[in-house]
């Protein structure tokens, strides 16, 4: 298995769902670029495990929040890559988890470094 | 259909992964590398594609049926490549298993079915107790079973029974049957209709109205063809003209008796019923009732009855016990000791196949690092060990169910038909005992599949890959461990079984005080209806033995009322004469039995002073008694015996005289000294039923016949039954003990086996682990002896620490038995001695091969190995 370096972020549970949801957002994707995406914008910090990716595409989709299609794109236009894409029920749920996900780090926020007093 | 979407879905993820994987390589090729290198730092950075397919498969959600095949498919690969271990894993816990399952089968048919009754739960059986005496089981008086019927008010119905030989003639041979003389209500107490026919009314169990008999479906089947038209037709019970009523249905029986016959039992408030206990009563308590408030009841009106008539019922309540414990209370602890036996057998069985798993996993260690490294995630790894372990157990199961098919037939043929055991025809394998087997093979699975698959889960494959040579300093101390725990246990139930055979060879070698060779014994119960006049009765038995004396080959013959060593005795209460008429709550009580001339001559007790009873003593004339040994020294102290004069209360004209004095011999059992005994002349007091004892030349069984005619030319009606030889009714009295000390005999033996092959396997692997550290010695000048000793050393410390370990828990679990041994204590030191000595003889017995071996290691072909 591949090492990890320490000052990667290890992902929180649940929250690879979300960040896959999330990039979705911005159109059909396939799973190399949802991986790299996640990458590219964290600048490195997170990164995605095949090994977890795949696993959470198929069940994201088992629960019907994303929808997968074997589509030709690429520079030649002659390979065909299964894009996943965000449904109704996928878009509904990223909403629910980005207000609990909030929540949440405004908790963790508040006990980590609790607002000074005034 | 599911599997053709299946296979889509797989080609569609396959399909998914590659083209991610080259788009991968394809970035790193346009990052400037070359293109083995992009195709493998591509690879590196996708991780294991193996496994990601399972964790994908596992969403999906079709993982664990398909691995679960795939496991056992593999499992059996694995145990067909190595069918030494197999066997030997298979074997031992198929004997664990098998042992457990046949006790468990005589456990569940006695101790835990119920019984076959409606609500059976609701049933008890009432005894009369007398703690002053310790009489906590006694049978019933009619007058108090009349009043507990009448006067409690937490049954439902309260029904009398009493055993009965009955004869059955006019339908071609006279047929002595099991009969049984019971209340009316008998039927509707237990809840159970004639299969034909009907019950007895309550009419009928008026004297006089008492000629109607219900039968066994046995019966039924037997002697009647199952004609259904049986029902009115007249026969002859006891010389009495009787109407068939009904039949019962198949099977129907008390846990302790089947009869053939039911005859109404006449009680009702007259003299004939007023003394004497000998009913047994059976009761179903009404719906609500806790068995505490009728126990309280019943308590009240047994304590009114005791101040109502003193004389009687001074000093005696009344307890009610659970009809299925009640019937079961003699076999529960021997069968929950055996149980407990078996038990320890398949510990040891799992902790050897523990090792065995242990050492083979430690052989495995580098194809597990492989296919840990090809991609089996660590839980997967388990599923297969475990999937192992449990194909190992549900083979063991299949064996051991034909282990104990055959066990429990054999352990039903040691118990002999003519005791008592309880319940014995339902013994038989069922769905339970199915349940029960397989509970217990999966439990073991997961007892001695733990310790492998823990050591599996804690492989780290690029370690075990990388450094080949495999550490297990750790593991072999769980190992060891475990061999100790198979010496500890197997040391324990050696000393249970080494303290049973002490015990019995204590309880065989007891002398009985009569003889048993050359004896021949047979029950007979005379025809009240021909018989019923008591001078009548006298000179039938005595023309009987005079013919059975006549016939060639036999020495003496004579009858008693109950046999010795068949559980029976009778009590009665006596004065001496100058004490004026005895009074039955305080007056002295003894044992007495009613004997014919003859009796003592025949079975070989001999006379210590006076005379035995002889022809002078006829009926009518005076009364004479003999009196046993114990007798004189507890109640004549310092007199002459001989010519005293006895009220006895039993029905003899008194007062009696003291003629003889016999040896002291055991009655009841083997187990219990003999106590003061009255012995009552029979052709006195002749009684309706007696057990006549012949002494023969030869082999008593060949006289069989002879005597059989001799008392049919008396009588040709007269049933005989239990015809045996006196060494037979030996034979079977011991035959609880005996079998108890034969099943921990064989399970004791079993487990020492087992534990010679757990020690065995530990030392040998620990050889064949260390030949290279061996072969160094040897080539640094370390003699054979030395390495020889440094073995033998090895499992000396295992048989030392486990004999240590097993004699405190011998001690602890012997404490169990106290009440199954004989004159044994259940710690006993010389038979710890010789269990612990012969276990740490054998421990180095099975350490003596691989020592052996060890001291024969080649130091070139060792130091070239591996």
């Amino acid at each position: 298995m591949p090492k990890k370096p320490s000052d990667r972020i290890e992902l929180l549970q649940g929250t690879l769902d979300m960040l896959i949801l999330r990039t979705l957002l911005f159109g059909p994707a396939h799973g190399h670029q949802i991986a790299k995406h996640i990458q590219r914008t964290t600048d490195d910090l997170l990164q995605v495990e095949h090994g977890s990716l795949y696993p959470a595409l198929h069940r994201l989709e088992r629960k019907g929040w994303l929808s997968a299609k074997w589509e030709v794109a690429g520079k030649d236009l002659k390979r065909e890559f299964k894009y996943y894409r965000l449904t109704a029920a996928g878009k509904r749920q990223l909403t629910a988890e980005e207000s609990k996900w909030k929540r949440m780090a405004g908790a963790i926020a508040r006990v980590m470094w609790p607002a000074e007093e005034g | 259909m599911f599997w053709r979407k299946r296979k889509a879905r797989e080609q569609d993820l396959e399909r998914e992964l590659r083209s991610d994987l080259e788009l991968e390589a394809e970035e790193q090729r346009e990052n400037g590398a070359n293109a083995e290198e992009s195709q493998y730092t591509a690879r590196r950075a996708f991780g294991n594609a193996s496994l990601i397919k399972e964790d994908v498969r596992e969403v999906w959600g079709w993982l664990t049926f398909e691995q679960l095949i795939q496991d056992v498919r593999y499992a059996f690969r694995i145990l067909r490549k190595s069918p030494g271990f197999t066997v030997t894993a298979v074997l031992s816990l198929a004997l664990g298993i098998g042992a457990n399952t046949a006790i468990f089968t005589v456990v569940n048919a006695v101790l835990l079915r119920p019984l076959p009754f409606p609500q059976p739960d609701r049933l008890v059986q009432l005894w009369e107790t007398k703690p002053s005496k310790s009489y906590f089981r006694n049978v019933v008086n009619p007058f108090n079973f009349l009043d507990w019927r009448e006067r409690t008010h937490s049954f439902e119905g309260m029904a009398a029974v009493t055993g009965l030989n009955t004869n059955l003639t006019g339908l071609g041979d006279p047929v002595a049957l099991q009969g049984m003389q019971v209340s009316p209500n008998f039927f509707s107490v237990l809840g159970i209709s004639p299969a034909l026919g009907r019950s007895f009314l309550p009419d009928e169990g008026r004297p006089g109205h008492e000629h109607v008999a219900v039968l066994s479906f046995a019966l039924w089947q037997s002697r009647f063809g199952g004609d259904p038209a049986v029902v009115g037709r007249k026969i002859i019970v006891d010389g009495e003209p009787s109407t068939v009523i009904g039949v019962m249905p198949r099977g129907f029986r008390l846990p302790k008796y089947t009869p053939d016959i039911w005859t109404p039992l006449p009680i009702v408030r007259s003299k004939d019923w007023e003394s004497g206990r000998f009913l047994q009563v059976i009761a179903r308590l009404k719906p609500g009732v806790t068995l505490e408030q009728a126990r309280q009841d019943l308590r009240r009106v047994a304590w009114q009855n005791a101040i109502e008539r003193p004389d009687f019922d001074k000093g005696w309540s009344a307890e009610a016990i659970p009809m299925l414990s009640d019937a079961t209370e003699n076999v529960r602890l021997p069968l929950l000791v055996l149980l407990g036996a078996v038990g320890l057998v398949l510990l040891i069985a799992c902790a050897n196949v523990a090792n065995l798993l242990l050492m083979r996993a430690a052989g495995r260690l580098r194809e597990i690092a492989i296919r840990a490294a090809l991609g089996a995630g660590r839980r997967r790894l388990l599923q297969q060990m475990l999937s192992e372990s449990l194909l190992l157990a549900f083979l063991a199961c299949a064996a051991g169910l034909a282990f104990a098919y055959v066990g429990v037939k054999a352990l039903i043929a040691m118990i002999p038909a003519q005791t008592q055991f309880p319940r014995l025809d339902t013994i038989h394998i069922d769905g339970w005992v199915l349940l029960f087997a397989l509970a217990l093979s999966i439990a073991s699975a997961l007892i001695f599949g733990l310790a492998p698959s823990f050591q599996v889960s804690q492989v780290a494959p690029h370690e075990t890959l990388q450094i080949g040579a495999i550490r297990t300093a750790a593991k072999s101390v769980l190992r060891q461990a475990l061999v100790v725990v198979e010496i500890a246990v197997s040391l324990i139930l050696l000393f249970g079984a080494g303290l049973m055979l002490r015990s019995f060879h204590r309880l065989i070698s007891v002398d009985p005080g009569f003889e048993t060779r050359h004896i021949l014994t047979m029950g007979m119960f005379t025809s009240p209806a021909k018989y019923s006049d008591d001078h009548k009765r006298a000179d039938y038995f005595t023309r009987l033995l005079e013919n059975i004396r006549a016939v060639p080959g036999a020495k003496a013959a004579g009858s008693v009322h109950f046999l010795p060593l068949e559980g029976a005795m009778s009590g009665s209460c006596f004065t001496r004469a100058e004490e004026g008429p005895p009074v039955p709550s305080t007056s002295p009580s003894a044992d007495f039995l009613v004997v014919s001339p003859g009796y003592f001559e025949a079975i070989g007790t001999p006379l210590v002073s006076g005379r035995f009873f002889d022809t002078r003593d006829h009926f009518g004339k005076r009364s004479v008694i003999m009196v046993n040994q114990q007798f004189v020294k507890r109640f004549l102290t310092g007199r002459n015996p001989i010519g005293q004069d006895l009220n006895v209360c039993w029905t003899v004209k008194n007062p009696a005289e003291i003629v003889g004095v016999v040896a002291d011999a055991r009655q009841t059992e083997l187990q219990t000294a003999p106590k003061p005994t009255i012995f009552v002349n029979n052709l006195q007091a002749p009684m309706y039923f007696a057990q006549l004892v012949v002494r023969t030349t030869g082999d008593p069984v060949r006289m069989t016949r002879a005597i059989e005619g001799a008392i049919h030319r008396v009588d040709p009606d007269q049933p005989l039954t239990h015809i045996e030889t006196m060494d037979q009714v030996f034979s079977d009295s011991v035959a609880q003990p005996r079998l108890q000390l034969v099943l921990l005999l064989v399970f004791s033996g079993i487990a020492a086996l087992l534990a010679i092959v757990g020690v065995y396997g530990v030392v040998a692997y620990s050889v064949a682990q260390r030949t290279r550290e061996i072969g160094i010695r040897v080539a640094l000048g370390a003699q054979q002896t030395d390495v020889g000793r440094m073995v033998l050393r090895e499992g000396a410390i295992l048989a030392v620490a486990g004999s240590v370990i097993g004699a405190a828990g011998a001690l602890a679990a012997a404490r169990v038995m106290r009440t199954l041994l004989f004159e044994t204590a259940p710690a006993d030191p010389l038979t710890l001695g010789i269990v612990v000595v012969a276990v740490i003889a054998i421990a180095l017995l099975a350490t003596l091969i691989p020592a052996r071996r060890a001291a024969q290691v080649d130091p070139m072909t060792a130091l070239r190995y591996e």
